[in-house]
């Protein structure tokens, strides 16, 4: 499908691409690629200027954002784009009343997203007082709340520190195990490096790579044409072609265990 | 709402009427303007934008002008509707197609008006309109607030947008209900924008502190206005049209259409 928007820019230009049910997907590029406009397509926010968007059946062009936002739960970058409740508890129950839960449901509900993003403390707090860290992790709980059966994430890493990418890839593991489907936008390479899934790489509004992270980022050239730097192991593995290890994806541990090995023989 | 916002922002050109003095263009579109309120005729305001459009034609943004006025169109029709209205129902007057005339030509005026600030717009950057005013005497705080405020304008658009995706991906429907519970809807969508507001004006205020705002009462500019043999040819053409138009007005007694 295509998406040129009413300035005249083309986002998306020929993308086509199949995401099945409990897949965890990364859209990676540089600024610009067109990643966020192809998440957008995604509950219906955009509709392709040509070709199609199925989610679970149904075409995107025939169905409401809302309805679309009940199984397709979008977390945006900039999470302070949607707090204006009185506190954390409220601004949660939002989207849940507005898809129309009964009220024990709704209590359950809430309790469950804000103990599972650690924000139970917080509850009777102004969203506006909690730091950014707490911030993202009550966006991520708002869409939780609802259990959406897709749950897509913006940009998940930016402004987050290294505990907060880690446990941000908890989350993410622990969602998919389960049965959400999990598709992210990133250009944290170290991050989607640790996490390992599925990688769509995007550029100038096009497809170039959809692979496992595995093939797609130890791919120099490929990685090198979208403007990406390889993860710092695969960028070592790769200068220890002399001693006869590979490029590859993989822990720490195994590539040291791997060297060590070559020294003894 | 955007395409208008768009038709008053700045487009980069290096065309005549790019480089003609901001405070010419100002006096320029002051005098269209004042031509549009002296007359009430379809005609004569037709005249005023297809001079309008031979501007913007001559500094090459007529896609973008055109669609500032395009984009005005809901405004120009609520104009058209609430004079008419006012006209039939608050002063009484019988239904009329003179009354559709005026209410017509009232909203037709708003087209012309609005067609010679964006081409003002268009080719003024914020800093020439900036140092335009600062040479009318208008003091340099006043003039920076006005300024900013129009370089905030598309960026509050993108907010705006964010924000709306954000709140329509939370199942918030904004189209739905009466018209209580649609203004109720908005709420969602306000207090963001508020808080974003309110948040980048004091990040502004800040910057602004950095760099010594304020610090040293009289201005320097690196480029300094000044004003050119082409500046005075325009100026003296946009005159005498004008006073040409002032004079038919009062003196000339002709039935216009």
């Amino acid at each position: 499908m295509e998406h040129v928007y009413p300035n005249g820019v083309k986002a998306l230009d020929g993308v086509s691409l199949r995401i099945g049910e409990g897949e965890v997907v990364a859209i990676m590029g540089e600024n610009g690629a067109g990643k966020t406009t192809l998440l957008k397509h995604l509950n219906g926010l955009l509709k392709p200027t040509r070709g199609r968007v199925i989610v679970d059946g149904k075409d995107t062009r025939e169905a409401t954002v809302a309805e679309l936002s009940r199984k397709v739960g979008i977390v945006f970058q900039n999470a302070e784009d949607m707090f204006f409740s009185g506190s954390v508890w409220e601004e949660t129950e939002f989207a849940l009343r507005n898809f129309g839960f009964s009220e024990d449901v709704i209590s359950k509900r809430v309790e469950w997203a804000l103990r599972f993003m650690e924000l139970w403390d917080y509850r009777s707090k102004s969203p506006f007082m909690l730091s950014g860290g707490e911030k993202k992790r009550l966006a991520l709980a708002v869409i939780l709340a609802w259990s959406p059966e897709i749950i897509v994430l913006d940009e998940p890493t930016i402004g987050q520190d290294q505990l907060q990418k880690e446990k941000m890839i908890e989350v993410i593991r622990l969602l998919n195990t389960q049965g959400k489907t999990v598709i992210l936008s990133s250009h944290d390479i170290e991050f989607v490096a640790e996490l390992r899934p599925r990688i769509i790489l995007m550029s100038g509004g096009r497809i170039v790579g959809d692979g496992r992270a595995e093939d797609i980022l130890t791919n120099m050239s490929l990685l090198e044409s979208c403007r990406l730097i390889p993860p710092q192991i695969v960028q070592l593995t790769s200068r220890l072609g002399f001693m006869g290890i590979r490029a590859k994806l993989a822990s720490p541990e195994d590539v040291a265990k791997e060297i060590a090995e070559r020294i003894r023989v | 709402m955007s395409a208008l916002l768009q038709g008053l922002q700045f487009h980069p050109g290096k065309t005549i009427i790019h480089r003609l003095d901001p405070r010419v263009k100002l006096v320029i579109s002051i005098l269209l303007l004042a031509t549009t309120l002296m007359y009430l005729e379809v005609t004569v305001i037709t005249l005023v934008i297809v001079v309008e459009a031979l501007i913007a034609y001559a500094a090459r943004v007529v896609g973008r002008w055109a669609r500032t006025v395009y984009g005005a169109a809901p405004l120009i029709a609520l104009v058209f509707l609430m004079n008419y209205t006012a006209n039939v129902f608050m002063m009484g007057e019988a239904f009329s197609v003179e009354g559709l005339y005026r209410a017509f030509a009232a909203a037709y005026r708003l087209v012309a008006l609005l067609a010679a600030f964006s081409i003002f717009f268009l080719t003024t950057t914020p800093e020439e309109l900036g140092m335009a005013l600062t040479k009318l005497k208008v003091p340099y705080i006043y003039t920076f607030a006005f300024i900013s405020a129009i370089r905030f304008a598309p960026v509050l658009a993108q907010e705006l947008q964010s924000i709306l995706d954000a709140q329509r991906s939370r199942g918030l429907e904004l189209d739905k209900g009466g018209p209580l519970t649609r203004a109720r809807r908005y709420i969602p969508v306000l207090v963001p924008l508020l808080v974003s507001v309110l948040r980048r004006s004091y990040e502004l205020a800040e910057a602004m502190e950095v760099k010594c705002f304020g610090a040293k009462k009289e201005r320097t500019y690196l480029k300094t206005l000044r004003l050119g043999r082409r500046d005075y040819a325009a100026l003296s053409l946009a005159i005498s049209l004008f006073t040409l138009a002032a004079y038919i007005r009062v003196m000339v007694p002709i039935e216009l259409p």
